[in-house]
């Protein structure tokens, strides 16, 4: 579904992507992981082309991402991404977040983007908030209608770019809840985070990076208790005593 | 004829020299003395002492709220009536200092408020007076926040020198004003005046804009 | 000094101030639509990106910034007739007030298009809109609530401005000031007048900035 092919990337001389190779299949949920500054969050905003690459290939359901292609608009509306700090638009309500993209992407109706906009949220236990404005709710809250905005467009690839990492840790939960939800729906997943737990739970695959290369890559078993590297090995201990 | 009239202006282009130098001369005074009274103005203003923060709010208010021209008009006519007779290029530094330092001012007085409370109670409570406090933990953070609209303000005050015209200082302006009547290509005059104003204030134009990206990355 | 401050005068010469009060309203409306007009028009072809109009876009801008506004008036009030154009003086003023003011007004677009995050930029890429979606939906919107405060404050420069058209005998407020001093030779009781009216509007276009200062700015709350 996704496919990465000697893909590389530079930010000027640092080199950001060192020669990835990745498959991803449909159903599958993979875990990212790696110290910050390892290339994880670049890797997955290249999937929807919010970062160019300089070499290499990017197939996201037989169409080429790294080519100029017309249809970046509509591989866009299939694949949802989730921020580390969310972006809602600020002047708009939740419900208006969320129907946004529907309503101009996808040129549906109002009505018809309206009622799937409420199922969405309905999905992330916010039924009663399409009201309110993103100032007026908590960071958990507000990642959850992003969630639902990604959603929104019916997307067959979900990525997540650090989901919890700028929340408050109470808030981490009710999120981490709602992606497990997703991922039993069987939904396509990427996740770039440091949640083991989550990992361990759903991860059908967790990926170690280390100076823009994919150090390793396993099952989250296999990857949590015994990594084969001594880098991974230094990384688990970090995050666990942290 | 354009051609006859351009050999004209030419020839008397020490005349125009003359006037970038008065400008240049009356710009430099007047930043000078509007940086310092702006700082006291500025520093002033943001204090607690609410007395001193209102007379310094209404000598703001009643220069922002008026047009310079007039606050010349004031200066050069009413001055006089009041037996205080002052010559134009004096009544000229005169209202740029008055005009120039009540917007410093409000640029210092906003640097200032934007620091934190924290950092007064810490510098307080480290035992520092209240100059020791300005001078070495307020100011030199508020900078961050003064300097690039301190420095686009002073393209504005170069600008508004040109107002000083008015009451007859020979500077830029008035010279290309003088010359019109006799060289009347008021086109190729007052293109020439604006390339030597642009050649003192886009320096500094430039340098603004630098400054202002310099300190949105920190 | 007070003491023969001559208020009879004042009153004799107040039906003028209204007039010029009046005038200087005029004209700073008019020359304020038809500079957020020209702002508009200015900043669109400055962030274009195509080459042909971004290049004279910018010399306009930097051009009239760089350059005083009396400068500019006199520029089009002695250079405009050379060109054959005769026009009267207040169309010419409005038309410099226009190009100044059009100028500063394109700057301050660009720089609330600016402010807004790039994260907005981004969530608005990856769920596909395209660029006039973006800019009308999503950048636009919180633009102008950045941009209203400053752009009132570019109106009170403006009537302020407006001001240095007495120079070439527009018969605004400025103006009638002057020819109460020249007729009674009072400018104490002139230009504090006079003062005293652009003190007034000067405080009404202020509270309207400083209220929407407080309203209108949206932040992405984290």
């Amino acid at each position: 579904m996704i496919e990465f092919k000697n893909v590389n990337k530079w930010f000027g001389k640092l080199h950001v992507l060192n020669n990835i190779n990745l498959k991803i299949s449909k159903g599958e949920v993979l875990v990212i992981c790696g110290p910050s500054g390892s290339g994880k969050s670049t890797l997955i905003r290249c999937i929807n082309r919010l970062e160019k690459i300089q070499d290499g290939e990017i197939i996201v359901n037989s169409s080429l991402v790294h080519k100029k292609s017309s249809n970046l608009t509509q591989l866009r509306g299939e694949i949802g991404f989730v921020f580390q700090q969310f972006h809602l638009y600020p002047h708009m309500t939740v419900l208006q977040n969320i129907m946004l993209a529907p309503v101009n992407v996808k040129k549906i109706s109002k009505k018809e983007a309206e009622k799937i906009s409420m199922k969405k949220l309905d999905q992330v236990g916010l039924t009663g908030k399409s009201g309110a404005y993103p100032a007026q709710l908590s960071g958990g809250q507000q990642q959850r209608v992003a969630i639902a905005r990604g959603l929104a467009m019916s997307p067959e690839i979900m990525l997540f770019d650090e989901p919890t990492s700028a929340l408050d840790p109470e808030m981490i939960g009710e999120v981490l809840d709602v992606m497990v939800n997703l991922v039993s729906e069987g939904m396509t997943m990427c996740v770039v985070t440091h949640e083991m737990g989550f990992a361990k739970k759903v991860a059908d695959r967790v990926l170690f990076m280390d100076e823009g290369m994919i150090v390793e890559t396993g099952t989250p078993d296999e990857f949590f208790d015994s990594p084969k590297t001594d880098r991974a090995a230094e990384f688990i201990s970090k995050i666990l005593t942290h | 004829m354009m051609a006859f009239y351009f050999s004209r202006l030419v020839e008397i282009y020490p005349f125009f020299l003359k006037g970038l130098l008065m400008t240049s001369k009356i710009a430099f005074i007047s930043l000078i003395s509007c940086t310092l009274i702006g700082f006291v103005l500025g520093i002033a203003r943001s204090s607690n002492n609410l007395i001193l923060k209102r007379v310094v709010g209404v000598y703001v208010a009643f220069v922002r709220g008026t047009p310079f021209v007039v606050q010349i008009f004031i200066i050069f006519f009413i001055l006089p009536e009041w037996g205080l007779q002052l010559e134009a290029f004096p009544a000229a530094l005169l209202a740029m200092a008055i005009m120039g330092s009540a917007f410093i001012c409000e640029i210092v007085a906003g640097g200032i408020n934007s620091i934190p409370k924290g950092q007064w109670e810490a510098a307080t409570s480290s035992g520092l007076t209240l100059i020791q406090q300005l001078r070495l933990v307020i100011v030199p953070q508020a900078m961050k926040v003064i300097l690039p609209p301190l420095v686009g303000q002073y393209v504005l005050l170069i600008k508004d020198t040109s107002v000083v015209s008015v009451i007859g200082v020979m500077e830029l302006t008035r010279v290309g004003w003088v010359t019109v009547v006799r060289i009347p290509e008021g086109l190729m005059v007052f293109s020439l005046v604006g390339v030597l104003y642009f050649s003192i204030s886009y320096p500094l134009i430039l340098l603004s804009n630098y400054l202002e990206r310099r300190m949105a990355v920190q | 000094m007070l003491d023969d401050f001559n208020f009879r005068v004042i009153m004799e010469y107040l039906p003028q101030f209204l007039i010029g009060l009046r005038s200087t309203f005029l004209i700073s409306i008019v020359s304020i639509a038809l500079a957020l007009a020209t702002g508009i028009i200015a900043c669109a072809c400055r962030i274009s990106g195509i080459k042909i109009i971004k290049y004279p876009a910018i010399a306009y801008i930097e051009i009239i910034r760089s350059t005083p506004l009396l400068v500019q008036i006199y520029f089009l009030y002695f250079g405009l007739p050379t060109l054959g154009l005769r026009i009267p003086e207040i169309q010419t003023g409005i038309i410099a007030l226009m190009l100044n003011s059009g100028a500063y007004i394109a700057e301050i677009i660009r720089a609330g298009i600016n402010s807004v995050d790039e994260g907005q930029l981004e969530a608005g890429i990856s769920s596909g809109l395209n660029y006039v979606q973006r800019m009308r939906f999503i950048i636009l919107p919180q633009a102008l609530g950045v941009t209203i405060p400053p752009l009132l404050g570019q109106n009170i420069v403006l009537v302020k401005d407006s001001a240095l058209l007495s120079l070439i005998s527009v018969m605004e407020l400025t103006r009638c000031g002057q020819t109460m001093t020249s007729e009674r030779f009072m400018p104490a009781e002139a230009f504090f007048t006079v003062a005293f009216f652009y003190m007034c509007i000067y405080f009404c276009l202020k509270a309207m900035a400083d209220w929407s200062q407080r309203k209108l700015i949206f932040r992405e709350a984290y």
